[in-house]
Parts: C-alpha cells; structure tokens; sequence
C-alpha cells in the first residue's frame, strides 16, 4: 500500500531537473563563499567576552529600566515609536504616487519600467547613507530618523501596493458606469474601498519592521533607541545593553502580537 | 418603453453584434432573452443604456432618443436604469448597505461624496430595499462575508434604491445554483409585478426563462429570430434559437397556444 | 459609544452601525501631533533646509570610476557574507520550523518554547547581532556571516512553521496509518508540498541579506560597508557614489535572477 501512495507522490509533476539544477549553483556559491570566512576559533578572549557579554545581559541595569526620565529606556522606546510612526505614515503617503506609477494596468510599460528602477535605486541605496544626508538637513536627532525613514519605507511599500492595485476588482467600475457615476465618484466609491483596507494593512506591517529597523538610526545619530544602545555596546556597558534590549524585544512582541490582530481584522472583516 | 427600430451595431473590429433588430417593450414587461452564446444577448442589453453605442437604426428609452445623449446626459439617463451582472460586480470590503447606496452617490452634494457621507433619507431608502430582497438583517456585513444569491440580492437591491425603470439583467443567475437562482429570480418577479418595473434579463436556463417571463426574446447571429409570449414557445421554436434549423429532429412537449407567434428566418 | 437607531417606513427599526473611520482618524491624528512634538519635526525646516539632501547626492555624480579597483573586493565579501549566512540560516530554520509546527510536535509546551526562540531571535536587531559577534569573534566576515545567519533562521523558521501550520495534514495522516515512521511520513507526506514556498522564502531573504549586509560592514562586520563607512568619514562622496552604483546593480542583477527563479518554483 505504501508503494503505491509513494507511486504517487512520484507522479506529481517532476521538478527534479529544476531542483538539481539549483543545487549545482548552491554547492558552487557555497564553496566559492567559504573563501571568505576565515573560521579562526574564537580564542580565550573571545569566549570570555561572550560571557561577560551574556551575563551582563542576563542580569540588566534596573535602574534604567525603570527609569523615566528622557535618559531612561522607556523614554528611549516612547521617541523610537514616534520616529518609526511618522516615518511609516509619511513613507506610506509617499508610497502611494509611486504605486500608481508603478502598476502596469495604470501606466504605459516606459514609465512603469523607470518607477520601479528609481524605486530600486531608493530601495538599495542602505540607510545609513539617508541617516547622513538628512542630519545635514535636519541637524542630528530623531527628526532625521523620521526623514530617514519616511524614505527607506518607500521601497517595500509601494512594492506591496501595487500588487494591491493590480488586484482591484474592476467588475465594479462596469456596474457604476451603469449607474451613471462620474470618474470622481468612481474613484472615490470604487476605488478607494477596495484598497483602504490592504493598504492599512501593509502600512501597520511596515511599521512594525520599521520599528525593528530604528536601531541603524542610531549608528549615524538620528535618534531613537540606537544611540545609546550602541554607545553602551561600544563602552562595555553590558548591564545597560541588557536592560536597553528587554525593552526593545518587550516593545517588538507587543507590537507584533497588536499588529497581526489588526491586520487579520482589516483584511478578514 | 423601449424601441429598437431597425438598429444594428458593429463593434469597431468588424464583428456585426446586431443586426436589423426591431423591438418594443412596454413599460412593466417582463422579457427574457435567450441564445447561444456569442449570439448578441449581452449586446443587446448594453445599448439600451448606451454602454454600447449602436451603428445604425433608432433607439428610444421612455421616448429619449439615447443616440444622441452625451456626457452629463448619458449620466443621468443611465441612473433611472438598473443594471445586474453575473459576476455582481460590487465593492468588495464595503458593508452591504454601503453597496447599496453607491447608487444614490451621484445624487448627494459635494462635500457628502467626497467624505462618503450619506444623509439619514439615503441610509432609510437603502434599508428598505434591502427589506425589499430580504437582506435587512445583512445590512451591515461585509459584502465579500455573503453567498452567491445573497450577493446578487444586494445588486438587485442597489438598483431598487435609485427607483429606476428599467432593470437590464445580465445573465444574472448564471453563477447560482438551481434553487438560489429560483429565490433570486421570484425577486425578480416579485419585483416586476409589485413596482411595475421593465425588466430585460438575459439567461441561459430556458425552463427558468419560461417559468418567469411574459415574453421571449430569441436572438441567434445578432438577429432576433424570435418575439412572443411565453406560452407561444415550443419546443420547435427553442431547437429554432438554439440550432437554427426549425424542422428539428427532438419533437417538443410545448404546444404553441397563442396564435401570434413570429418566427421569421 | 451612542447607537442610532433608524425607522423604515413599514415600521421596521434598524440599529445604526457607525462606522468606526472618524474615530480612528481622530487618534491617529492626535498621535500623529505628538510625535511631530516628540521628534521635533517641522515642516518649515524642510522646507528652508530641504536642498541640503541633495548637496550630498549631487557631490556622488559622477562617482570616480577609478574607486572601482577597491569596490570589487569588498563586494564579493558581502555576497559571501549574506550568501553563507542565508544558506547555513535557511537549513538550520528547518529543524527549528518543524518543532514550533503544533501540527507535527504534540507538546504544546515544546512548540511553544521553539516560537518563542524563533520570535525573540526575529526581534533583536541584526546590528547589535552584528556588533557583538565583532567583540567576539573579531572585526570581519565572521561576524556578519553569524548576524545574518541568525535573522535568516528567524525569518524562514517563521514563515516556514506558518506554511507547515497551514498544510492539510491528510496526507501525513495517511502514510502515518500505513506503518511509516513520523519521520518517513514527514518526508513524503510534508517536504513535497512545503518545498517550493521553502525555497522560495530562502531566496527572498537572500536577496534581503544582500541588502543587510552592506550596513553590517558599518560595525565592522565586513563587506561593503567597512569601505562606504571609510569613504563617508572622509566625505569622499564620489566614492561613495561609486561604492552604490556597484551596490544598486549587483542588488539588481542578484534581484532578477532570484526573482526568475522564484517564479519558476511557484
Ligand atoms: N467589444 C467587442 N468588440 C468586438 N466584438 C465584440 C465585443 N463585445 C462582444 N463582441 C462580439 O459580439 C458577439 C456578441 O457578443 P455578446 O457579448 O452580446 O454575446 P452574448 O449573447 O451575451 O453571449 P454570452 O451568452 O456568452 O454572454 C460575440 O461574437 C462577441 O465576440
Ligand atoms: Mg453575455
């Protein structure tokens, strides 16, 4: 009986030359890659830094957990939220032309084909370098991580909206042609309903990664959690590193855990 | 009343969609229209809101002349005449109430469309329709949260609430099973007698055509090949529409009963 | 909140849902004031300040080609890096994803515990991954490799318990009732229908590292960023330049070619 079930499975559409193919390339990469790592074992230095590194972190600094002044971690978590709120909002609203311009049911293939190489471009270039360039506008501090921000989202969001817009039902327009409707209250009827709600839900996943991500903000001091995070790190504060990161992982669960309800609810009803 | 008079349409590609069409359907029929696919059915109910525009021939909808209605005319026209879809074709996560008062849009002012506002006389008039089809307790569920036969009742409901005229149905139970498409259809029929609207539907299930309808319609190659009351149809006469030779082999159960039938091919 | 209600003309009374869109308009504004507050964001300063973003920008055109020369080295240790760490963090996510999966461990305790190794490792930042492998084990490759393999085994291990979450257990049923092993069962009645999603993740996030891996360099975790953070310091912008155009077409280039497989897989 067994046999036949495995006969089977062995029926299904074979992509046995796809796969063998792809193993090939892996075994290739992977080999070429080893090149570049040199497997030093970490030497006594190095695993006694590991410990002092988890200890540390195991046994966090109280004192600024609990501490609520604008030097405290839950200060540091409130400006981090608020920076990767803005950022996603004002990133979300940028996203929007973009789509448009990028959905091939929108616009004609040459300027569909030039709004996803920009998007690219926005999307690769590492946000360390906006963090730089915006501190120039803005003066170091979390309103350059919000600018920062507002940019790096660009990239995903918009990527995710427009496979949004290429799902539109347009059924829909069809009926409210019959009825007389205008453009306007096409779109604005129509339209909107439908994507109202994907959209929010991407916008809120975006947040939640942005929040992740506002750490890097720190490195190039635009604000947030990330500064004095690093600041600890590079100074062996590993007390400090501990408490700091509870509060961030606290912080991400929490979100996550909202975020997901929120999203399954806007997309589900 | 609607009158087709000698009106043809060919589609820019070349294709004859119509041909020499002649009809008049009184206000309150009930017709149905019947015929391969590919015959013309859904071509036919395109122009009669100027979906479609036709080639030739003169067109009449409650005595406007719809050839020659353009921009905010064409509008305003369409609005006084229903239209149902096989497919539904509504607003996706939108309440159903919302669906249904997308058809009073064109009537609110500015600011109420552009911040999707309805007044509390839209809200009660949407409500009732959806009385009318039996949905009030779904008014506010989510439209993609409903069956087939209940969605097309909130289509149906959509185009009660701008009191239209005419409904013209496109096929419109064709993606139900047997026993909603009697429920919708019963709708339809409830609907036609109760409020005197004309109703225009397009269908493929010929026994659910005979069963509702007044009158039928058969169309064959963009002509109609047929015209009369429902109890003139025979069985001849479907193999006629369907086949297009009248001798057919499969003798029929119906026996014509009125005396004015038209056959002419 | 107040519940409206409405009359119909045959007597009928309906309860009015209101919709909830003003009130979470309404918070999202007031947040959306405070932490214009909190981050002192000011549309003004954009505005009269605004053109300095481009100071930079213009000052990489045209980025000095003669850069290219010290480019290609570190940009083979990026690909390397995120190459290395997705490949070792995709297998190792397997094992992981099959023991979180509630479908397939029957403790709850044991799935559980797993979910939330996965979760925690998801949440702490590939950076400070990144920063305290360099403290241990070095500045270099190493310890990117260690940052990027460590989000890869969060991310895949997610996904990939999802999918398994949401397979049809029928068939692992099946087999399991015809005498074959858990394990048997697992590899004729699971792996078939999870490995193309799987593999397709894996790229995904490959493509992802890529990009990753050249802020890691920043820390002094190897690759790219080592070079771009260099070349900041010493405003050299035309490198930097340079360094990115070789980052935008190597991430292209990468970008097609796993995207054209990833559609092929589906
Ligand atoms: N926009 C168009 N351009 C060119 N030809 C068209 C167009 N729309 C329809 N036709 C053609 O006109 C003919 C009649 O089409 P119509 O949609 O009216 O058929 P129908 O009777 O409704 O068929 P069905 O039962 O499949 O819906 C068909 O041969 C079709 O291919
Ligand atoms: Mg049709």
């Amino acid at each position: 009986m067994s046999e036949m079930i495995e006969l089977k499975l062995n029926e299904q559409p074979s992509k046995k030359r796809q796969y063998l193919l792809l193993g090939g390339i892996i075994l290739a990469m992977l080999l070429w890659s080893l090149t570049a790592i040199t497997f030093s074992a970490p030497d006594d230095g190095g695993a006694k830094i590991a410990g002092n590194i988890i200890k540390g972190i195991l046994s966090p600094d109280m004192q600024l957990l609990w501490n609520f002044t604008s030097q405290g971690v839950f200060y540091l978590l409130f400006e981090t939220i608020c920076i990767a709120f803005l950022g996603t909002i004002f990133g979300a609203i940028l996203s929007i032309p973009f789509a448009f311009l990028m959905a091939p049911s929108v616009v004609p293939k040459p300027v569909y084909l030039i709004t996803r190489f920009l998007v690219v471009v926005i999307r690769t270039i590492p946000s360390l370098v906006y963090g730089l360039m915006f501190v120039r506008v803005s003066g170091p501090g979390p309103f350059a991580g919000v600018l920062t921000m507002s940019l790096t989202s660009i990239g995903m969001v918009s990527k995710l909206y427009v496979d949004v817009i290429e799902d539109i039902d347009r059924g829909i327009l069809e009926a409210m042609d019959a009825m007389g409707c205008t453009t306007f209250e096409k779109i604005r009827f129509g339209i909107i309903p439908q994507l109202i709600a994907n959209f929010s839900s991407i916008t809120i996943y975006r947040f939640d990664m942005n929040l992740r991500d506002a750490t890097i903000l720190g490195l190039v001091g635009a604000g947030g959690i990330g500064s004095p995070l690093i600041f600890a790190m590079n100074s062996y504060r590993w007390h400090q590193v501990g408490s700091i990161l509870i509060g961030l992982v606290v912080l991400i669960l929490i979100v996550e855990a909202i975020s997901n309800k929120l999203r399954a609810k806007l997309v589900n009803g | 009343m609607i009158k087709f008079e000698n009106v043809s349409k060919i589609y820019p590609n070349g294709h004859v969609g119509l041909k020499n069409v002649d009809l008049q359907i009184e206000q309150g029929e009930f017709v149905a229209i019947i015929g391969l696919s590919g015959a013309g059915k859904s071509t036919l109910l395109r122009c009669v809101n100027k979906m479609h525009d036709i080639s030739s021939g003169k067109l009449t909808v409650n005595g406007v002349n719809v050839t020659q209605l353009k921009g905010k005319e064409i509008r305003r026209f369409r609005s006084k005449i229903g239209m149902i879809f096989q497919s539904f074709n509504l607003i996706t996560r939108t309440t159903v109430l919302g669906n249904v008062l997308v058809s009073l849009v064109p009537e609110l002012s500015w600011w109420r469309r552009l911040l999707g506002v309805y007044p509390a006389t839209a809200k009660i008039a949407g409500l009732k329709a959806l009385d009318n089809v039996g949905i009030l307790d779904k008014a506010y569920t989510r439209v993609d949260q409903l069956s087939g036969g209940q969605q097309q009742r909130v289509a149906l409901a959509r185009t009660l609430v701008g009191d239209p005229d005419i409904i013209l149905a496109d096929e419109p139970v064709a993606a139900l099973d047997p026993v909603t498409a009697k429920i919708v259809m019963d709708d339809f029929q409830r609907i036609n007698r109760e409020m005197n609207i004309s109703i225009l539907l397009n269908i493929h299930h010929v026994d659910l055509a005979v069963a509702y309808a007044d009158r039928i319609v058969g169309i064959r190659q963009g002509e109609i090949v047929f015209d009369g009351p429902t109890s003139a149809v025979t069985q001849e006469i479907i193999d006629e529409i369907y086949q297009g030779h009248g001798s057919s082999s499969i003798k029929g159960s119906l026996e014509p009963v009125a005396a004015e039938v038209v056959v002419d091919a | 909140m107040r519940k409206r209600t409405l009359t119909l003309p045959n007597g009928k009374v309906v309860t009015e849902q209101r919709s909830k869109v003003p009130l979470i308009c309404a918070i999202l504004l007031v947040f959306i004031i405070v932490a214009m507050r909190v981050t002192h964001f000011s549309f003004r300063t954009l505005a009269t300040n605004g053109h300095q973003f481009f100071v930079i920008l213009g000052a990489m055109f045209p980025p000095h080609l003669d850069f290219l020369n010290r480019v290609w080295q570190p940009l083979f240790d990026t690909i390397k890096m995120s190459f290395l760490g997705s490949l070792l963090g995709a297998l190792v996510a397997v094992p992981l994803a099959v023991l979180s999966a509630t479908n397939i461990v029957k403790s709850k305790l044991l799935s559980g515990f797993f979910k939330l190794v996965l979760s925690i490792m998801r949440t702490l930042p590939t950076i400070v991954m990144a920063l305290i492998a360099t403290f241990i084990f070095g500045l270099g490759t190493m310890a990117g490799t260690l940052a990027i393999f460590i989000f890869t085994v969060s991310y895949v291990g997610k996904l990939t318990y999802e999918q398994i979450e949401s397979l049809d257990m029928g068939t692992f049923e099946a087999l399991e009732s015809l005498g074959l092993t858990r394990l048997q069962a697992f590899r004729y009645g699971i792996v078939p229908q999870i490995l193309p999603t799987y593999l397709s993740t894996s790229l995904f996030s490959f493509e992802g590292n890529l990009r990753y891996a050249a802020i890691l360099g920043y820390v002094g975790a190897g690759g790219l960023g080592i070079i771009l953070n260099e070349q900041l310091g010493w405003r050299d912008y035309g490198n930097v330049g340079m360094i990115l155009t070789v980052l935008i077409v190597t991430v292209g280039l990468i970008e097609l070619i796993s995207q054209t497989a990833r559609q092929k897989l589906q």
